[in-house]
């Protein structure tokens, strides 16, 4: 991309009218998509995108501008704009880069671009028909495949200089059931920081399976209940509910703004004795890996939580800054269009001592949570909610039958210290998080656990108690 | 940025295409320059600057569909684009059906460009976000934290053109300014937000964006849980248009067509309360959405969905209008230069009626206004069903009065949408859709 003299002089440039701090992200993104719905392969979509963006940070205020003009001049004049906003007396040391390398490194196998397109579509035509092979009911599935070679380089007033090549795939499978007037969908998904041999160790055909399977099983569940309930979550059932109830809380730049109900806690008991919470950029092949944050620091792992206590918070180099800190590496970009923020990578409770099936066992009634969906918090007090693509009630220590509709809702701190089980299971999901509009990959995972209890909002206890009933599809 | 002629990219691009034996290709190219300040205590946070440009093709070969997008316009980059285009035409499926839209003799005369907006210096820009702010905290002193006031405006151009001679092309801008505050009182903190997009500059008003966002957050301070029960419920208009987006997309032809609509099939039936009428417009005077033509070079125009809750049409666009041998309807929408343009909306809303949201409150009586929901992105767009946490405020005695979080709302969005027994008279836009307050006759609310 670009040579070190000419990373200097931009760095240069966007330190001229002062500053304490500038940095240079400049990324090509080469993607491949490939659609299939309707039992057929409506597009193939491919696509590059290159850009830059200049920071410039001085004393509070971040200046940021970005283009995809990449030519020197072109990348001069963004570093001219971005340097306006700074205040600050310009120290007169001309900016000096040196390559950094990473602390763990790992090799993609099958690169995106080594793979042609038709077995590509292979996968996705294998997703589509393990879902509708299930049954008559699958009316509609839509197979989704993407994937995208990211190639970044990041310098900054600092000195560090880094290059890297990030390689993502993933395909989601979306399912639609219907039966007598009743619709239902079933939604699976897989995705890493991995190449094409991703589909060695996943088949592309058990996904569309589980999804069709989701979403035909779910015709006959019955409404979800409402009310306060004990929450049994499968470890497969994936870490939406620890990302949403203390992931985002423990981001500094929301605990810096006073917008988490963790701020100001570190060293306090924040969790039951049971929970750890840690973040790992460094796990292999997962969603949410890099051997590089967007702002050229080294992933880590951290530990949050650990026996209940906080232990600490994800940062970046600005929020770093302000704590006295170090960055851990958590600095994350959606793209050349946005700043860094602070964001997760891979998080995840740790395993526990508890056999899982027996902490079904020991439950007398609630609700066992197979797998979820999305999520939202209310960082500010910590409130989160959740949906549950697969729940069954427990009764008796006993699975028994499916239901449908539910999300469940609680508060972070709360619902952590209501958590008296904790499986030695764990199983990861991914996700696309969504923060301040920039969307990142992560994956997020936890054990088989039990919270005492969280509410959730169904529909079918009211209807018994008013003797109403709510027409559903 | 150098100066780069969007039309003469487009016809090379164009002539390149026709000159490898497609005949049926277009190109879409924008380009924009945003800026964006946020500022908290007073202080500029951050400040961006943009300038983005970006290009993609469409092509159909022997009936097949072929897509690439680019963001660099170097030569060897748009030849790369031309043959991954026509390379993507082979794996595809063939469809009888893929068209492109032929030309028009005239497109709706537009009032998208306030000359304001690039005038104004950024320093005014900047006291503009910092009197939101201040005023925010005037307002009351348990206003203590500021997640974020800001102010932003986008200039843009779009290109549009075909080989059938589609040639389109405008210019436009809008500005808006937010608040998102924290209210702390006792150790509770509660959130409040207001938000403008306007087109003109002087449409924006930084007060009335203060006090909505600080009397959101104030008035939920000391909120409680309530017991699960089934109750009236009113929502205010923002938290309508989220359960119209959540309708939105069944009132796609394309969703009809892939048996993803909950209103297939159902033409000319009631589908909603009598006192329901959808509309999208994409011609609609003074919206931020509104535009001469769509992603595909299509007059822009008004549509009604469902009126009087009967549902009386679908949105189109070229492809899914071509299936049922009808015309677009202006609603191929391009969500960027990076994508097709799919079925989608331009300015939805929910026509207002008659009541005042102050009547409407005092026939609900007892019941509950719902100012904010969670988790809205998981409710499911195909079913309907949802359950999302919820806040907002209990109805006592047909008054707002003692605040309530923690609670999760269910139910189905097409019921909600039949169980609508009030519409209040305060349509109100946000973005690319609005709503006025509703009241629905009943509904689940899961407490402790």
């Amino acid at each position: 991309m670009l040579s070190k003299n000419e990373l200097e002089k931009i760095l240069d440039k966007a330190l001229a009218a002062g500053g304490d701090f500038a940095d240079i992200f400049m990324e090509k993104k080469v993607t491949t998509g490939i659609g299939c719905e309707d039992n057929k392969i409506e597009r193939v979509n491919t696509g590059i995108d290159m850009g830059a963006g200049v920071r410039v940070i001085s004393g509070e205020t971040t200046s940021y501008a970005y283009t995809n003009d990449v030519s020197l001049d072109g990348l001069l004049e963004v570093a001219q704009i971005a340097s306006r906003a700074a205040k600050s007396e310009r120290s007169n040391k001309p900016v000096k880069i040196t390559k950094k390398m990473p602390q763990f490194d790992f090799e993609i196998e099958m690169p995106p671009h080594q793979v042609s397109v038709s077995h590509k579509v292979e996968q996705v035509q294998l997703a589509n028909q393990g879902a509708r092979n299930i049954d008559e009911k699958i009316k509609q599935v839509s197979v989704g495949y993407g994937d995208v070679i990211q190639d970044v380089l990041i310098a900054n007033s600092l000195g560090d200089q880094v290059e890297d090549r990030r390689i993502r795939t993933r395909l989601i499978v979306h399912a639609v059931a219907s039966d007598q007037g009743q619709v239902q969908t079933g939604y699976e998904s897989l995705g890493g920081t991995q190449g094409f041999e991703i589909f060695k160790c996943h088949n592309a055909e058990e996904l569309g399976k589980a999804a069709g399977e989701r979403a035909c099983a779910l015709l006959k569940a019955a409404p979800a209940p409402a009310g306060k309930m004990t929450v049994v979550m499968a470890s497969e059932a994936g870490g939406t509910m620890v990302h949403e109830a203390c992931g985002h809380g423990l981001e500094a730049d929301l605990v810096q703004k006073k917008l988490s109900v963790y701020g100001d806690k570190i060293g306090q008991k924040v969790a039951s004795s049971l929970v750890a919470v840690v973040d790992d950029a460094t796990i292999l092949g997962k969603f949410g890996t890099y051997r590089f944050d967007d702002e050229g620091i080294h992933g880590q792992k951290k530990t949050l939580i650990e026996n209940g206590v906080l232990k600490g918070y994800m940062y970046d180099h600005l929020t770093a800054q302000k704590d006295h800190q170090k960055s851990t590496g958590n600095g994350r970009r959606e793209s050349y269009r946005e700043k860094p923020i602070p964001r997760m990578t891979n998080t995840y409770i740790a395993a526990g001592k508890d056999d899982p099936e027996k902490i079904i066992k020991d439950t007398k009634n609630g609700i066992f949570v197979k797998r979820m969906g999305g999520g939202q918090v209310n960082t500010t007090n910590g409130d989160f909610v959740f949906d549950v693509a697969e729940g069954y009630i427990i009764e008796d220590g006993e699975i028994k039958n499916l239901v449908r509709g539910a999300t469940l809702t609680g508060n972070g701190p709360q619902a952590l210290v209501m958590v008296d089980r904790v499986g030695s299971d764990l199983g990861f999901a991914i996700g696309t998080c969504g923060k301040d509009g920039q969307g990142a990959p992560v994956s997020d995972a936890q054990p088989t656990i039990r919270i005492q209890e969280l509410i959730v909002g169904g529909t079918a206890q009211t209807e018994a108690k008013s003797k109403t009933t709510m027409k559903r599809l | 940025m150098t100066e780069i002629n969007l039309q003469n990219i487009g016809e090379k691009v164009l002539k390149s295409v026709s000159s490898r034996g497609i005949s049926l290709a277009e190109v879409f190219l924008t380009r924009s320059r945003d800026l964006s300040i946020d500022v908290s205590d007073q202080q500029v946070e951050t400040m961006k600057l943009a300038e983005e440009i970006g290009l993609c093709l469409r092509l159909f070969h022997h009936n097949r569909l072929g897509f690439a997008y680019s963001s660099d316009f170097s030569d060897t980059a748009l030849d790369q684009m031309v043959t991954q285009g026509i390379d993507n035409a082979q794996i595809t499926a063939q469809d009888e059906f893929y068209t492109l839209p032929e030309p028009v003799t005239y497109y709706p005369e537009m009032d998208l460009i306030d000359p304001q907006i690039p005038q104004v210096p950024v320093s005014e820009k900047i006291s503009l976000a910092k009197e939101i702010e201040g005023r925010a905290r005037q307002y009351d002193p348990r206003i203590k934290i500021t997640e974020r006031c800001a102010y932003s405006d986008a200039f843009y151009q779009v290109v549009i053109m075909n080989t059938l001679g589609v040639y389109g092309q405008y210019q436009g801008s809008y500005c808006g300014a937010s608040a998102f505050l924290v209210a702390e009182e006792g150790g509770d903190s509660q959130t409040g937000f207001g938000f403008q997009y306007r087109l003109k500059y002087q449409e924006l008003n930084p007060e009335a964006i203060a006090l909505e966002a600080a009397e959101k957050a104030v008035r939920m301070l000391g909120a409680k849980n309530i017991s699960t029960q089934t109750m009236v419920t009113v929502l205010d208009p923002y938290i309508g248009t989220k359960f119209l987006g959540l309708m939105g997309n069944s009132l796609s032809s394309e969703a009809v067509q892939k048996s993803k609509s909950f209103f297939a099939g159902k033409i000319n039936s009631q589908v909603a309360s009598p006192l329901i009428t959808i509309i999208d417009d994409g011609a609609r005077k003074g919206e931020i959405m509104s535009a001469p033509f769509d992603g595909e070079g299509v007059p822009c125009q008004k549509n009604d969905l469902i009126v009087d809750g009967m549902l009386t049409g679908f949105l189109y666009n070229t492809y899914t209008g071509a299936k049922e041998r009808k015309k677009s309807t202006g609603n191929g929408i391009r969500g960027s230069y990076k994508g097709m343009p799919e079925v989608g909306t331009t300015n939805l809303y929910i026509a207002g009626g008659d009541t005042e949201k102050e009547e409407l409150l005092k026939q609900a009586n007892q019941g509950i206004y719902i100012t904010d929901v969670m988790g809205m992105h998981t409710a499911n767009p195909i079913s309907g069903d949802f359950s999302l946490g919820a806040s907002g405020l209990l109805i006592e005695k047909g008054e707002l009065t003692k605040p309530v979080r923690g609670i999760a709302i269910a139910g189905n969005v097409f019921d909600l949408f039949s169980n609508i027994d009030g519409v209040g008279s305060d349509l109100t836009f946000f973005v690319g859709k609005g709503s006025p307050t509703l009241k629905i006759a009943k509904m689940t609310v899961s407490g402790c």
